[in-house]
């Protein structure tokens, strides 16, 4: 384990008023991994994953993006530095924007003074939902993403950010919203996405969907990190047992 | 066929669309049958008409950009007066021409629109209220500034009377600027990024917030665009009446919110279209004319309006939930 993470934070810690919602936190992202965050409500999964995506800044502590240790603050910056894209349960588009002005959104291409080249985004878009994504039930990238299913938005949202090159996808509750089969293919897609040096983290309450996917596990408590195994070395039953003991 | 059908129901304005084609239909098949009692095609009535719906109609365009921030602009009725008498007054005390005094009424308008939008977005406090604050100062910044006496229009220039008042047979130059003003913004709206940006902004904040945009930055140039286009709007309708009323325009801003509402827009934002909205003003003064020319007691005209608005509506969200 001597490579260059591609985040990490030490002693982060992030107060609101009296509430200690990080307490001296240690996390990292590493190539090729799926890293399962774990724990009940109000543990600081939540948090953790808005302080790493730069939507919340951490009082103390310092955080290192390939191995160089960098201040994110704001959306932008953790984007940029970091390569980070966070995908919500109700993922960050639009229901009534079209499939190709979603992908594009806030990053159109644009032919002369800012106007958009359609063409050109929508070829593109067409390539995006082809590559490696395969959404089924998506014939044309001018439908609107509010037509889809929320396992269809979650794979749009998945695969803008492949497309965009990020490196590392938060993804929040990724599932909660889903049927079982689209859970199944939005699982799968996250391990296939290793391949593409793309790596993950997963908040989920639901600890079969982690096992099926994580490479390694980190459960919070209070604001703690207070277990973390990799796959290998532990199994369902302890990483249970540490998510629910108080 | 079928294709071409939901294509045009999938969009914002298809249901207007709908709509406004069988009115049109059923009126010219009406005009053409009883061309003596149903004036409907006489060159007179299409001129007055046209004239009419150039004013609400580039205000709307502008509040329905808004519209599509997610936010709202209840001053533009007020400040529609308020900046055609700065611009009245820069031609009779300041003797400006009066296409320099139109550029400083326009200039009044998007300052307001950039404070009102500074307010909204410095405090996060609903642009409704904001507004509706605004509405009363505009009102009275106008009786302050001028007084209650109504103020003639007078320049000189034939050019300007031209380019402003002049016609084309039946169509007049103020439904042309009309005509303008909406293809500029559907170039803004449809074809601009920043476009894309106000749908975005309006549709899901959260995820515009997410991708990297700024919804503050978006929605300041929205509430611009609103106060620029209530001024036009009111620089244009003062040159071809020849005066304005400090108390008029009160009460249109919310005819505008009507146009856009029939023609698409959502009340909440993320959705509309600027062929919609010119849709929905055409179709409020259609619905008018028609009333008149059916002698339909006037009195009664806001009522057919209000009917109007909600049947838009039921329609819009009707032929939608079929697709």
């Amino acid at each position: 384990m001597n490579q260059i993470n591609y985040y990490e934070c030490k002693n982060v810690s992030k107060r609101y008023g009296n509430l200690t919602a990080l307490d001296n936190v240690d996390f990292h992202i590493a190539k090729n991994e799926v890293v399962g965050l774990l724990g009940d409500n109000g543990a600081g999964k939540s948090t953790l994953i808005k302080m790493m995506s730069g939507v919340v800044a951490p009082d103390t502590g310092d955080v290192f993006v390939d191995g160089k240790e960098t201040k994110i603050s704001t959306r932008k910056q953790s984007e940029e530095i970091a390569g980070i894209e966070t995908i919500y349960q109700n993922s960050a588009l639009c229901d009534d924007m079209t499939i190709i002005r979603n992908i594009f959104m806030g990053r159109e291409i644009t032919k002369f003074f800012g106007f958009m080249d359609h063409k050109k985004m929508e070829d593109l878009s067409l390539e995006v939902l082809e590559s490696g994504v395969h959404i089924s039930g998506i014939d044309s990238p001018l439908k609107e993403i509010g037509a889809l299913s929320g396992g269809q938005k979650q794979a749009v949202a998945i695969a803008r950010a492949v497309y965009f090159k990020r490196k590392i996808l938060l993804l929040d509750e990724p599932t909660s919203a889903l049927s079982v089969r689209e859970t199944e293919r939005v699982l799968k897609y996250v391990t296939e996405l290793k391949n593409e040096n793309v790596s993950s983290v997963v908040v989920t309450h639901n600890l079969y969907h982690a096992f099926q996917v994580c490479d390694r596990f980190v459960v919070m408590s209070h604001g703690k990190v207070v277990f973390e195994k990799n796959k290998s070395d532990t199994n369902l039953e302890e990483v249970t047992e540490q998510v629910i003991k108080v | 066929m079928k294709n071409l059908f939901d294509n045009i129901r999938s969009k914002p304005a298809g249901g207007i669309l709908i709509l406004f084609c069988t009115i049109q239909i059923v009126a010219i098949l009406g005009g053409l049958l009883y061309p003596e009692h149903f004036r409907y095609l006489n060159p007179a009535n299409i001129a007055v008409l046209l004239k009419s719906m150039s004013p609400l109609g580039i205000m709307a365009i502008g509040v329905g950009v808004l519209m599509i921030s997610g936010e709202f602009d209840l001053s533009v009725g007020t400040l529609y007066t308020f900046c055609a008498i700065v611009t009245a007054t820069m031609v009779k005390e300041y003797t400006l021409s009066p296409y320099l005094a139109m550029l400083v009424g326009i200039i009044v308008g998007i300052i307001a629109g950039l404070i009102h939008g500074n307010i909204v977005n410095r405090f996060t406090i609903p642009s409704f209220i904001v507004t509706l604050g605004a509405m009363l100062l505009w009102k009275g910044g106008t009786l302050l500034y001028h007084g209650a006496k109504s103020l003639r229009y007078k320049y000189e220039s034939e050019t300007y009377k031209t380019v402003l008042t002049g016609d084309i047979g039946v169509v007049d130059a103020s439904f042309l600027w009309f005509i303008g003003v909406g293809i500029v913004f559907y170039f803004i709206v449809h074809h601009h990024k920043i476009g894309n940006h106000f749908f975005a902004v309006g549709g899901n904040p959260e995820a515009a917030i997410a991708i990297g945009i700024n919804p503050k930055r978006v929605k300041l140039i929205a509430f611009a665009i609103a106060g620029g286009c209530a001024a036009l709007s009111g620089v244009v309708a003062m040159s071809r009446v020849g005066s304005v009323q400090p108390g008029g325009g009160l009460g249109l801003e919310l005819e505008a919110i009507a146009a856009c509402v029939i023609g698409g827009c959502a009340l909440m934002g993320g959705r509309g279209s600027i062929i919609g909205i010119m849709l929905g003003t055409a179709l409020i003064y259609t619905i008018q004319d028609l009333l008149l020319l059916l002698r339909a007691p006037g009195f009664y005209f806001e009522m057919f309006v209000g009917g109007l608005i909600v049947l838009a509506v039921i329609i819009n969200v009707t032929i939608r939930k079929r697709i």
